[in-house]
């Protein structure tokens, strides 16, 4: 895991095969070995991309899709550590929750997408619907697991001090139990954008899942790869930030 | 780091008391399904929500049965499950083999990790529309879409692994002359088998999830398509009907894995 922060520390070596492999597509493109309306060159993506950002027409849709995205993300957060708590610290809770959870966990969420639509009509309820329902259970399932693994010398030390219930869960069990809760936010991160990504593509008004789909319909190839461009800077601009706050809240992670 | 696994996965070392006295306080839980099933059933007979997307349970679970007497669906979820199938196939072989390779070679990790870590942000579904113009909508570009979101997560834990192989059965293999390939097989992978399963299994669930998108926006047939079809006929019924069997494989298939795992890897988190 460490070596992935390793790779944004962007070294010089890093960057070449990448400028090898845009080259070739370049010249490729240039010498007409690909069809140029199928695969434009990087350096047609590049300026069609500058075009989008500078007349700021990239931005409403951007906006659109995080703030889909954010918005059904923390709710899947924070219901997915709040469940995964109850469920670990609570055996009554646990015997409650635990079959609805395990008949809803398996299901594709993607499967999910046109019977939301049908049920809650097309709109950004449902988006961040879909969204909440993707990224809660890997945050549900590894907050759990976190909890559950915890040293029992911690909660056994809380009791003998007579600590409330309260007052162990927020200093004591989300505190120790964070590393695999920000494990299962990771995966919700990916999976979430997948969700909403696709929820634009299958019924959006707006968005960068939209605007690919639509460009690609309208065989309008150069806009789609910028928008896709776009969406890969979305995502890794996404992750990057995950790892900046992870390394921010849990330094001692990958130390142990 | 198996954000994938069960909420059982924890509770093996448990006594058997502890574990006869969860079952018992789990009949809550199927009791509040039930209850939720029976809300259901009710509000929509008596009219309480009144929507046409807002069938009785027990009309679903009638167009369930007649759709898999139909035989339909089962067709739908073959050609999904077949698809699926190859890509997990081709993802996780070339995943654990570029895992491997760049964990142990620093050229390869110079020449290759960029390029990979430049594509794993990206959300499948949006490689699907450039990859319809050139593979087109046929099996090629799900297997194709299956086997990148398949990839990652398998290459990810893989090249993981092979950093945290302790130096010393390296050196040891070394001290013994084991070719480079040999110590590949024979050394460094049954140490990372562990890492390796647990991107296996966060692949799975991946896997499921991509092919069902993948016929979503380019299929012709296969559940995904299927789903979308009913939406737009209109047929809730057979559409939730349709979800509950794709859970149904999804449940199972995490089973399986689960099995596999204890029978192949039996030093899985024990180390």
């Amino acid at each position: 895991m460490s070596q992935r922060s390793d790779v944004y520390r962007t070294s010089l070596l890093g960057l070449l095969s990448p400028a090898i492999v845009l080259s070739i597509w370049e010249t490729a493109g240039l010498l007409g070995w690909v069809n140029p309306i199928l695969l434009p060159r990087p350096s047609q993506i590049v300026w069609t991309l500058v075009e989008l950002v500078a007349n700021g027409a990239v931005f409403p849709p951007l906006l659109y899709t995080v703030a889909l995205f954010v918005v059904g993300y923390v709710i899947a957060s924070i219901l997915g550590v709040t469940i995964g708590v109850a469920m670990a610290t609570s055996e009554t809770l646990y015997g409650v929750l635990e079959p609805l959870v395990e008949i809803l966990r398996p299901i594709p969420k993607s499967a999910l997408v046109p019977v939301l639509f049908l049920f809650l009509g097309i709109g950004k309820a449902t988006m961040i619907t879909v969204v909440a329902l993707a990224a809660v259970f890997p945050v549900l399932i590894s907050t759990f697991q976190g909890v559950r693994g915890l040293d029992p010398v911690l909660l056994d030390t809380a009791r003998t001090f007579q600590t409330s219930r309260m007052r162990t869960i927020v200093s004591i069990v989300l505190p120790a139990s964070l590393p695999m809760i920000l494990a299962g936010m990771r995966v919700a991160l990916g999976l979430g954008l997948v969700l909403v990504i696709l929820a634009e593509m299958l019924a959006g008004e707006d968005g960068v899942g939209f605007r690919i789909l639509d460009l690609q319909r309208a065989f309008q190839i150069r806009d789609m790869f910028a928008w896709i461009f776009v969406l890969v800077a979305l995502g890794g601009g996404l992750m990057m930030l995950f790892d900046l706050v992870e390394r921010r809240l849990v330094p001692w992670r990958g130390k142990t | 780091m198996s954000v994938a696994g069960t909420l059982e996965g924890t509770s093996r070392k448990r006594t058997a008391g502890s574990n006869r006295r969860r079952l018992g306080k789990r009949v809550y839980g199927v009791v509040l399904i039930a209850a939720i099933l029976l809300f259901w059933e009710v509000s929509s007979r008596l009219g309480w929500i009144v929507s046409a997307y807002w069938p009785p349970v027990s009309q679903i679970f009638q167009a369930a049965i007649v759709q898999l007497a139909g035989g339909d669906i089962l067709v739908s979820l073959a050609a999904t499950l077949r698809r699926a199938a190859i890509g997990f196939a081709v993802g996780s072989t070339l995943g654990v083999a570029l895992g491997i390779l760049l964990g142990r070679s620093k050229v390869l990790r110079i020449a290759l990790l960029p390029l990979i870590e430049i594509v794993r942000p990206i959300p499948t579904p949006a490689v699907i529309p450039p990859l319809i113009m050139f593979l087109g909508v046929d099996d090629a570009l799900k297997i194709f879409a299956i086997s990148l979101a398949t990839f990652f997560p398998v290459f990810t834990n893989t090249f993981a692994g092979v950093a945290t192989v302790d130096d010393t059965l390296i050196q040891t293999a070394r001290t013994f002359r084991t070719s480079w390939a040999r110590t590949l097989l024979r050394v460094i992978l049954p140490a990372t088998l562990p890492a390796i399963a647990a991107g296996l299994r966060t692949a799975t669930s991946l896997t499921l999830v991509v092919a069902v998108v993948s016929e979503m926006i380019a299929g012709s047939s296969g559940i995904g398509y299927y789903l979308v079809e009913m939406q737009y006929a209109l047929r809730p019924d057979l559409m939730y009907a349709a979800v509950m069997y794709l859970a149904i494989t999804g449940y199972t298939i995490n089973r399986l894995f689960l099995v596999l795992e204890a029978r192949l890897i039996p030093w899985m988190g024990k180390t």
